[in-house]
């Protein structure tokens, strides 16, 4: 009798635990799956480090890269300079980048920011929620979404380089669809 | 974050730390003669890697065993050939097990991964045999030594809920009888089956893993629960289950430095062997010294004396890391409470390892 209270007890316990871990994941993402191909991106707003909101919805008719980061992420904040030489170049050719910070605090990202004199807007996602409704349980991942607002590349891991967003930028002026990619 | 709360965290860290170490506590418990390993929660083993990532996890595991004070260690011999159980036939002095463990942890996809865990053991044990029977009565002491591949354990693993502050793994492996089951020791008899490298059979392993971020890249918890059943080999033997229940805390204190701390709790039920049962003589008995006395013949299951335990550990630790791909940790596991019920107790035990992540080719595109 006492060892199967005990084993009752243990399971419980387990199954408790397991659970625990799953009370502060906010239930309109669980960071199941990246968004599809083709598909609409889903819509988002996040406060900037001006504190001014900002949607995805309001670059619409531009080509947006949606960077999510963290500057404990070493490949994250080693491709940033690629990505401010081609938000220089082409910020007034229709292309925008939005760096959405995760889970850190403004100070710290404020202070990132200005130390690598970065100019594009950087969201702060503090609670996590649009990392989950991207499917993003890993850093960095870069989401390209056309004019349209239209996912049309999700790249997770690696380094996004200038060639490779010049690339994907004139596919999708040009059209051509592309495959999720994960390096 | 700033300083003042890293300090805080730092401080309540180390507060818990001397209150668990000013902790001692002890209560009977059976425990197994002579095999038991550390079953610290290293999180690179347990997590799922990402898609083509190969984490391999090279671990070094010493496991002292050893009688409490108080006790006499008189427990039943067991005669797997004979299929005999004697009660009060050995008397045990100690086991210390080292163990070299590769660990290869690979993710197939983003959310499935594949394990394999080889373990390669060398094992001491002394124990004073054939009470009541030989020496006028105290038996002869016998030394055992076997090195050698134990069980190898095959699991796949699959991230339930991932999100980027929180991870749910549940697991399913399969211990495969790949260990020697028939070492002999110093009397050139064979050795009982609990201190074998192998275990004979094959055993099934459920376990959960979760970890949840409490301060983003700074604080996190992780929790760990197993449940292992082993089923009975030719020799008639089957280990108890084990249910293992680890918590734990690990604190980013530079980025190369990680502490970690964690409790551990594991509880085994009984062992059984099928086998007749005997007793060994005592200075009551009017034939004494001589052979074991029977006390039933009959080839039946039976639960073995002095099997089954229960242990808790305090496991504090560090990681260093070295750039992106490399790291080494240490773990101390101490004993906080055990059950030893007159047989080996596990001691402070400690584990080394090195984690390096290969990327290779993913398997499945």
């Amino acid at each position: 009798m006492k060892s199967q209270v005990i084993r009752a007890v243990v399971g419980i316990a387990a199954l408790s635990i397991a659970l625990m871990g799953q009370m502060d994941v906010p239930a309109w993402g669980m960071g199941t799956r990246p968004p599809a191909i083709g598909m609409p991106a889903s819509e988002f707003i996040l406060p900037d480090l001006d504190g001014r909101a900002q949607s995805l919805s309001q670059h619409r008719g531009k080509i947006v890269l949606v960077n999510f980061w963290a500057t404990w992420c070493k490949p994250c904040t080693t491709e940033m300079p690629a990505m401010q030489t081609a938000y220089d170049k082409l910020r007034d050719k229709g292309f925008i980048v939005l760096a959405v910070n995760e889970l850190e605090d403004e100070a710290k990202v404020r202070e990132h920011i200005r130390a690598y004199g970065h100019t594009f807007p950087v969201l702060m996602d503090h609670d996590n929620r649009v990392a989950n409704q991207y499917g993003v349980y890993g850093l960095p991942v870069s989401v390209f979404i056309d004019e349209a607002g239209i996912v049309q590349e999700y790249i997770k891991g690696g380094l996004l380089t200038e060639p490779r967003i010049y690339e994907v930028v004139d596919r999708i002026r040009t059209g051509a669809q592309l495959k999720v990619t994960a390096r | 974050m700033g300083k003042t709360t890293i300090r805080i965290i730092s401080g309540l860290f180390l507060l818990l730390t001397g209150v668990v170490l000013s902790i001692v506590m002890t209560s009977p418990v059976q425990a197994s003669c002579g095999a038991v390993t550390c079953f610290v929660v290293i999180g690179s083993q347990q997590q799922v890697p990402q898609k083509g990532l190969l984490t391999i996890n090279g671990i070094y595991n010493y496991t002292p065993m050893r009688l409490l004070e108080g006790t006499s260690g008189v427990i039943p011999a067991i005669d797997q050939a004979g299929r005999r159980l004697i009660l009060d036939h050995h008397q045990e002095t100690r086991t210390i097990t080292q163990t070299f463990t590769l660990d290869l942890n690979y993710g197939v996809t983003e959310r499935f991964g594949l394990q394999v865990t080889l373990p390669y053991l060398k094992r001491t044990h002394r124990h004073i045999d054939e009470l009541g029977e030989a020496n006028g009565g105290a038996g002869e002491s016998v030394n055992f030594f076997d090195n050698g591949i134990g069980d190898i354990r095959v699991t796949t693993k699959y991230n339930v809920l991932p999100t980027l502050r929180s991870m749910v793994v549940m697991g399913f492996g399969v211990d495969i009888p790949t260990g020697d089951t028939n070492a002999r020791d110093s009397s050139g008899g064979v050795m009982e089956a609990p201190t074998q490298l192998g275990r004979g059979n094959v055993g099934l392993i459920g376990s959960v893993y979760q970890t949840y971020e409490l301060v983003p890249h700074r604080v996190n918890q992780f929790s760990f629960a197993s449940y292992r059943h082993t089923f009975r080999n030719n020799d008639g033997y089957q280990f108890g289950d084990e249910y293992l229940l680890n918590l734990g805390l690990n604190l980013v204190t530079v980025p190369w430095l990680v502490l970690t701390q964690q409790l551990n709790y594991r509880y085994l039920t009984h062992d059984n062997i099928s086998a007749s049962l005997e007793r060994s003589q005592n200075p009551s008995d009017p034939t004494f010294p001589d052979e074991p006395i029977g006390l039933d013949p009959n080839i039946s299951n039976r639960r073995v004396p002095n099997t089954g335990s229960t242990y808790l550990a305090y496991t504090p630790g560090f990681q260093i890391n070295f750039g992106g791909s490399t790291s080494v940790y240490f773990y101390s596991q101490i004993p906080i409470a055990r059950d030893a019920n007159n047989n080996l107790a596990q001691g402070t035990s400690f584990v080394f390892g090195v984690t390096q992540y290969l990327r290779g080719p993913s398997l499945f595109e």
